[in-house]
């Protein structure tokens, strides 16, 4: 069920270079001819599309100088991972279905899954397993929506270099009621990654992914450019949360999809602590009337980091509800970057949707940028977007003072109370 | 010909038939009351009355002074001389009370007539005070932000400035504590008189002790079961509505 | 009674369709070219400087692509071969009404200029096309040594007031339509109000486009010195032609230490005139810039006034009413750059869009340094009529530091169904209900406006909406 892990001596090539595309085709070919056609059509679109500038809408206030470095990162290199702290470190919670774990796209341990699941036809196997076993559901599902909110270049260089990933199929009817568990680890120097999660949840089904993004080498310069997909079907009840904690080294991009049907209740959640400079984009469609859609983010940027994200809320169906709550807790040099737009298309009438990104400034020299955006075409429609940008009230800290508790530990409490 | 008459009313909301033939005449300088349990067709009737048109009107006839105003548009049936003082009157924000009252006696005015502004805030002025509204209402917007009996008191200030030939008052007891119905009940009964039809909709008899009717009717099931003066009413406080339903010969599911 | 169908509106867009035949003494010609642009300096008999400002514009003109990859693509539409630049007949305008030529006199009549100037106003300049052929202020405003003149005669005359400030709130490169109003530009006013001087009543401009296939470029910039206030008030018309007009002004307003200025636009263009605007003020130090912005008419109009904060504890405000109906796009917002400590600024947007049509809010709200103490506060709120209305918003805030407040706030509405019949069921028809509806949720901008405009801006949006409610 798991694919071998081989060490190999051969030259890992970067993005930049010519050969680097034939040279992956070649050493990770994956199953399926239409997988292969698909990667090397995002191949040439990832060399045909030109790389965004500093007037580029869809990135405006983002520090695009980072872009110039992707082809630098080699791709990574297939070996057996051997990290005893490993397997340990990724063993969270003690109820679960199921877990996935890879370092540098390579899978780090066996899959372990719940029998009783798999005899539901539930599927959580790496993308690779999919591809052989499951042809024909993954090219149904695997890369049909795109979050479009500026990374077409950089989601065409996942498609067509990443290497493994994570399927989660839940049949029609069927509840997973302990989470999925899927942990991505970085560790090589200089090393891209590609983290792919698509996770399918039918009909009156019910699933919950937990995704963790870390680094096992805290020094470690890497690139990962990650994309999670859900498709939901009527009456599901998918969520997916993922923790990104990379190191500070690390460059990541997270581009998602979250597509829902009729009477859906659907919940995406990002929680965003590492990285160096993170770009996230997504996208949640509801497609079907009465649904519900969250997405929501907490963010404690750090440092020097910059986290800049961008949604979509796209309304095609009437009556369904969706709500977008973004915050972020900014200390010393951080830029974050919200930029959010609802769609309500002209027969989704009866929408509800909200918006709202709250800034809490706690630093003189950190930088919140907030772009939220409303395109309202139906007039029977309750919409509305806010953007907040303040600091800690200075009554409230002293309360906290009067009461004995020191200066910075109040502070915690206050973001922690934020959140 | 001076009365308001409802004849063989049927009235659906979607498909469900509320009102069946339906029947009742308010002759002019009458008050009339409609009393009965929750979910019998009160509220529908002064709806489609009104011109409503969530409230389709199937058959039948309303005459007012001989003109039937079924099929009209609300507008037109106000303009005819039907006033209803709503359950829920609606918020208008922005616009302001004073505004408000204006633009709908401008719409009353007949060709060549000018409207006189003076006049207009002496007898608005005049009939707050009688209502115990403050004057500084006439600035605010119509409804938003009111308490239950201001806005009551509102509906009774625009029905004594537009002076209609008939006028339904839907639940206006509704909400209110015993000085604004007091209050309200005044209102009503100065405008009492030959050039005035009244139909209080009401589930309680509290209402009718300060507006005394003239006849009580029974509604039950979308239909008048029973008619008589207002000891009626006081029989249904006593007794409630289900020795109605007894007497009625028809099987009660 | 449809829900898609097109309400028929009667906004009094109609009060300045009509045109008369003209013949002008001064004509550039059709199209644009180093030609169009030596042939306005010589008739106005330039100096050699503004001649060399004109042509840089015209270079940065030529040379910037349009801002379609953000705004709409109906730019594209627009012929710059085929527009006149300059059109009048004289440079010079009268001091009296009884002076200005008689088909020009009668258009100013019929849109009740002179009457206004009587009734309520300090002093008004009414441009006819290209140049003012009225300007008059009272005499005791002269006296106190407030100016009050065209863009020519201010730069020509008054230069050592004029000059230190023009081009420099919006420099010519600010974006390409500041670039062909700086290459073109015509008519407009220059005013300077001495320190402490308080200017009590209005002054007015009135723009009138008479001519077809015809591009209005005035350029305005006041100047409040220390203490000073003033009230300047604009309005637009221009009768309806089958082929586009192009009006596109620079507007530049400083308001120095203790200033006030209030620049109030009542914008009626016909349908078929692109109004592409740029309007910015600079407040000093404890100065105030107000904006009050209404947009009524115009194909599509671009224009987002802003007001830099450069010094401590200055004010700027943009209070903007939109309402856009088929064929038209009203793309307005607002832009408060806070570039010194304790500044404030205050944005209220509302829009309505009937129809078709489309109303957009864009803003920009920037802290960009080290400050501290500074507020913004934005509200944007969007009424809906029908169900195939639309609107847009695009706010853009940039806070740094965390001595500063931010707080933006939008909301999407509609005149409800139960609303309109409460108001049927008094006699009001559905069209008025509805206008009312819609008077009622601009009320409280309405009431910034001065008296007189107030009324007349509320008889501006009474509509006439049989059918419309959606």
């Amino acid at each position: 069920m798991t694919t071998t892990i081989e060490s190999t001596e051969s030259e890992t090539l970067r993005i930049g270079d010519a050969a680097v595309f034939e040279q992956r085709q070649q050493q990770f070919g994956m199953a399926g001819d239409w997988f292969a056609a698909l990667q090397i059509e995002n191949w040439k679109r990832y060399l045909e599309l030109p790389r965004p500038t500093r007037v580029s809408e869809k990135w405006r206030f983002a520090n695009i100088r980072f872009l110039d470095e992707l082809e630098n990162f080699c791709v990574a290199p297939l070996r057996a991972v051997d990290e005893p702290s490993l397997l340990e470190r990724s063993e969270r919670l003690s109820k679960v279905s199921g877990r996935l774990t890879f370092v540098d796209d390579n899978l780090a341990a066996p899959r372990t899954m719940s029998p009783e699941l798999e005899s539901k036809g539930v599927i959580f196997a790496t993308l690779v397993d999919a591809l052989a076993r499951y042809p024909d559901l993954v090219k149904k599902h695997f890369m049909k929506h795109s979050p479009d909110l500026g990374s077409d270049k950089y989601e065409a260089l996942h498609v067509a270099l990443l290497r493994n990933g994570v399927f989660v199929y839940v049949p029609k009817g069927v509840v997973v009621e302990d989470p999925f568990i899927v942990n991505y680890w970085n560790q090589a120097d200089d090393v891209a990654i590609f983290p792919h999660t698509t996770v399918v949840c039918e009909d009156d089904a019910k699933v919950t992914v937990l995704e963790f993004q870390e680094s096992l080498n805290p020094d470690a310069a890497g690139l990962v450019i990650a994309n999670a997909h859900m498709i939901a079907g009527d009456r599901a009840q998918p969520t997916h949360d993922i923790v990104q904690n990379w190191n500070r080294k690390t460059l990541s991009f997270q581009l998602n999809t979250n597509t829902v049907g009729a009477e859906t209740n659907a919940r995406g959640l990002i929680i965003n602590l590492g990285s160096r400079q993170a770009r996230q984009e997504v996208h949640g469609r509801i497609l079907g009337s009465n649904s519900n859609v969250e997405m929501y983010s907490l963010n404690v940027p750090r440092g020097e980091q910059e986290f800049d994200q961008r949604t979509l809320q796209t309304h095609v169906a009437p009556k369904s509800r969706s709500d977008l709550l973004y915050k972020n807790a900014l200390s010393d040099d951080t830029r974050t970057i919200f930029s959010g737009l609802i769609i309500v298309e002209p027969d989704a009438q009866q929408t509800d949707a909200y918006q709202k990104n709250n800034n809490l400034m706690l630093s003189e020299s950190a930088e919140a940028n907030s772009l939220p955006g409303l395109e309202i075409g139906a007039n029977d429609v309750k919409c509305s977007h806010g953007a907040t940008s303040g600091r800690i009230d200075e009554s409230e800290l002293f309360y906290f003072l009067a009461r004995g508790i020191p200066k910075h530990k109040a502070q915690e409490l206050m973001v922690f109370g934020f959140f | 010909m001076s009365e308001l008459v409802i004849k063989n009313l049927n009235v659906s909301i979607g498909d469900r038939p509320i009102l069946k033939d339906f029947s009742l005449t308010i002759p002019k300088g009458e008050v009339h009351a409609l009393m009965g349990p929750n979910g019998t067709g009160k509220s529908t009737l002064a709806k489609a009355l009104s011109g409503h048109e969530d409230y389709e009107i199937t058959s039948g006839e309303v005459l007012l002074d001989g003109e039937n105003i079924v099929g009209m548009e609300a507008d037109g049936i106000s303009r005819s001389g039907l006033f209803m003082a709503f359950q829920y009157p609606s918020e208008i924000p922005g616009v302001t009370i004073a505004n408000f009252i204006r633009a709908a006696l401008t719409a009353r005015l007949e060709e060549g007539q000018n409207f006189s502004a003076p006049a207009y805030y002496k007898e608005l002025y005049q009939h707050m005070d009688e209502l115990k509204i403050d004057r500084s209402f006439t600035s605010r917007a119509v409804n938003e932000g009111f308490s239950g009996g201001e806005k009551k008191r509102c509906e009774i200030l625009q029905m004594a400035m537009l002076k209609p030939k008939y006028a339904v008052m839907d639940e206006t007891d509704s909400g209110l504590d015993i000085d604004a119905l007091r209050i309200v009940a005044e209102g009503v009964n100065r405008m009492r008189g030959p050039d005035l039809g009244v139909l209080v909709i009401t589930h309680y008899q509290r209402l009718l002790d300060y507006i005394v009717p003239d006849k009580v009717h029974v509604m039950w099931d979308g239909r008048i079961v029973k008619t008589g003066g207002p000891e009626l009413a006081r029989e249904l406080e006593s007794r409630g509505y289900d020795w109605v339903k007894e007497e009625l010969a028809e099987p009660v599911a | 009674m449809s829900k898609t169908e097109t309400p028929d509106l009667n906004i009094e867009r109609d009060v300045g369709n009509f045109h008369y035949d003209t013949t002008y003494e001064f004509d550039a010609g059709v199209g644009l070219s180093e030609a169009t642009i030596d042939y306005i300096a010589d008739v106005k008999g330039e100096d050699e400087w503004v001649r060399e400002f004109r042509k840089k514009a015209l270079k940065v003109f030529n040379d910037k692509p349009l801002p379609t990859h953000w705004a709409s693509r109906d730019l594209e539409n627009i012929d710059y071969t085929k527009i006149r630049y300059y059109l009048s007949k004289g440079q010079r305008p009268s001091r009296s009404w009884d002076e200005v030529p008689d088909e020009i006199k009668e258009t100013f009549e019929r849109l009740g200029i002179p009457e206004k100037e009587r009734a309520y106003l300090a002093g008004v300049e009414a441009q006819f096309d290209s140049e003012a052929s009225y300007s008059n202020m009272k005499e005791e405003l002269s006296k106190q040594g407030v100016i009050f003149v065209g863009s020519t005669e201010g730069l020509k005359e008054h230069p050592e007031i004029f000059r230190k400030w023009f081009g420099k709130v919006i420099p010519i490169g600010d974006n390409k339509f500041s670039a062909l109003n700086s290459a073109v530009f015509s008519g407009g006013s220059f005013i300077y109000v001495p320190p402490g001087v308080k200017v009590k009543q209005p002054l007015q401009a009135y723009f009138r486009i008479n001519a077809e296939n015809f591009g209005q470029f005035e350029r305005t910039l006041i100047i409040a010195d220390e203490g000073a206030e003033i009230t300047y008030m604009e309005g637009c018309t221009a009768p309806k032609f089958e082929t586009s007009t192009l009006h596109s002004a620079v507007v530049e307003l400083v308001a120095l230490k203790g200033a006030k200025i209030q620049y109030i636009t009542v914008q009626n263009w016909s349908e078929n005139v692109f109004n592409l605007v740029t309007k910015r003020g600079l407040a000093m130090e404890g100065a105030e810039v107000k904006w009050i912005d209404c947009n009524i008419g115009s194909r599509l109009t671009m224009k987002y006034p802003g007001v830099i904060m450069r010094g401590e504890g200055a004010r700027g405000e943009v209070l903007s009413i939109a309402l856009a109906h088929d064929n038209q796009h009203q793309d307005t917002g607002a832009k408060m750059i806070h570039a010194a400590s304790n500044t404030t600024s205050n944005i209220i947007s509302k829009s309505i869009s009937i129809g078709q049509g489309r109303a957009t809010y864009r803003g920009v709200v920037a802290m960009p340094k080290h400050l501290k103490n500074c507020k913004n506060n934005t509200e944007c709120d969007a009424l809906l009529i029908n169900t195939n209305s639309r609107t847009d918003t695009y706010p853009a805030i940039t806070v740094r530091g965390n001595r500063n407040t931010v707080q933006h706030e939008a909301s999407v509405s509609k005149v409800s169904a139960e609303q309109i019949f409460y108001m049927m069921q008094r006699g009001l028809s559905e069209g008025e209900a509805m206008s009312l509806s819609v008077n009622g949720f601009v009320n409280d901008l309405i009431r910034e406006f001065p008296m007189e405009y107030s009324v007349e801006l509320k008889r501006l949006i009474d509509l006439e909406m049989e059918g419309s409610v959606g």
